[in-house]
């Protein structure tokens, strides 16, 4: 028995959604993708003045919004995970300059996010081996 | 890939990559090869000399060990691939040839400090070369014959000696009875004693297969270059030789000496089609070892919005740890 205050449709009938869907851009597929990241990012992680953005050169919707209150906007492209992608469209974002993130949005709703910026970023060095066995080591003592 | 400050090259070098130290084997044949070896470096190269690259398919391969010190100087790395089969710890220090990713033998031709060197079978008729065949193969059956019989000797010299050893613990020590094993195992050698042609030690006469001549004859011998160049080679390629400008050296997973990489390169086109879950797994790949996974595409010369003389770029996407979980 569907729950009355959640019709079965109600994705459909949410005025976020719709607006989404007015921007005319995107496939319902890439719409329906970037609703859920909406939701992910405004109920789950709570960012702030998260809206959808037409982006005519991808044919997709992407969304801008602040992680906290204060913050550079950020870029996210939501994208259905089975779709396959161009440096070139990745490009596309990261020339605005503003921070990029990617969602991947898989059939079951699974989020998968993933951070993009130009040129190189030099990674944190790996843990040296014997950092790693002085922490082991300092856990056994404890443990026993 | 990492940084040029952050190489040490006096490792490689010092380190006897080439295995010329390597050959403790006391055949007049190999101290000649030694001794070329040695007069080769000694006598330095002119301006002009440049490296020979031999292709096994479409593999390309350094021989000399000079051709392999200034093409590390340039810092092309290679990865050395040859092995001593009966030497220790094969599966770590390798010798002699030099293999060379295709970008690397390509920016090698370009920057005119290589060519490809002429293969026998381009210069001699069918028949020759069957003849030439069946020469090597017969010396080949010949020395396994002579290694055979050396190794035969070799391992009842040793038995021998262990016998010996053996019983004369026993007098010292009056026990007896522990020699027997090893007696019955020397007695039984010549009927039970298998040496496996894989075991054979073979030579390689680089020094005599007409890798020294002189600089305007090589150019002359020099070939066209046998790579084919596709799409995918040409990008990789462009970015290669785009990172080497920019400083960074790239070694392939052969070589024995770990370097710790701060970056995985992935070639592709700015137009190829790669699927999300392919980019997600490979920047999953790159976090779990401390990588950054790098997407690079060369941009071509319209793009650039440059003259026509002007390379094109290449356009560098790194793919970070996002901590959005």
């Amino acid at each position: 028995m569907m729950d009355e205050a959640n019709p079965p449709n109600w994705i459909q009938q949410h005025a976020v959604y719709q607006d989404l869907m007015h921007l005319d851009v995107g496939d319902s597929a890439q719409v329906y993708a970037a609703f859920l990241v909406y939701m992910d990012l405004t109920e789950v992680r709570k960012w702030k003045e998260v809206v959808g953005v037409s982006c005519p050169e991808l044919q997709a919707v992407l969304l801008e919004g602040r992680e906290k209150e204060g913050e550079t906007v950020q870029m996210i492209y939501p994208l259905p995970s089975h779709r396959s992608i161009k440096h070139r469209e990745l490009r596309c974002i990261l020339d605005r300059g503003a921070p990029m993130l990617l969602c991947a949005v898989a059939s079951d709703s699974t989020l998968v996010y993933q951070r993009l910026c130009d040129g190189f970023l030099t990674p944190d060095p790996p843990v040296d081996i014997k950092d790693q066995c002085r922490r082991q080591h300092r856990k056994r003592r404890l443990q026993t | 890939m990492w940084r040029q400050h952050e190489v040490c090259f006096g490792d490689v070098i010092d380190g006897d990559p080439a295995g010329m130290n390597a050959s403790q084997q006391s055949s007049s044949e190999e101290v000649n090869e030694d001794l070329d070896t040695k007069s080769e470096s000694e006598r330095q190269p002119s301006k002009d000399a440049l490296i020979d690259i031999s292709f096994c398919g479409a593999t390309p391969l350094l021989w000399k060990v000079s051709d392999m010190k200034r093409c590390r100087s340039v810092g092309v790395i290679g990865a050395l691939v040859g092995s001593l089969a009966r030497q220790p710890r094969q599966n770590v220090r390798l010798g002699r040839p030099l293999e060379l990713l295709q970008e690397e033998a390509l920016l090698l031709e370009e920057t005119s400090s290589a060519a490809a060197s002429l293969r026998p079978q381009d210069c001699g008729d069918e028949e020759r070369h069957s003849e030439a065949v069946r020469q090597y193969e017969a010396g080949l059956e010949s020395s396994y014959k002579e290694q055979c019989a050396l190794a035969l000797e070799d391992k009842k010299r040793v038995l021998r000696k262990i016998m010996n050893e053996k019983e004369n613990g026993e007098r010292v020590s009056g026990t007896d009875d522990s020699g027997n094993p090893i007696r019955d195992r020397l007695n039984a050698l010549d009927q039970a004693f298998r040496f496996p042609w894989s075991a054979m030690a073979v030579q390689l006469c680089t020094a005599r297969a007409g890798f020294s001549h002189c600089p305007e004859e090589r150019s002359f011998h020099s070939t066209d270059w046998p790579m084919p160049r596709d799409e995918r080679l040409n990008t990789r390629f462009c970015v290669y030789r785009d990172l080497k400008n920019k400083g960074f050296y790239l070694t392939s997973a052969g070589d024995p000496l770990r370097f710790h990489a701060h970056f995985i390169a992935l070639c592709i086109s700015m137009d190829e089609e790669l699927p999300l879950c392919d980019i997600l797994a490979i920047a999953r790949l790159g976090s779990n070892v401390k990588k950054t996974v790098l997407l690079c595409s060369p941009r071509s010369r319209s793009e650039t919005g440059r003259d026509e003389s002007v390379e094109g770029d290449v356009v560098y996407s790194s793919l970070q740890w996002s901590s959005m979980v």
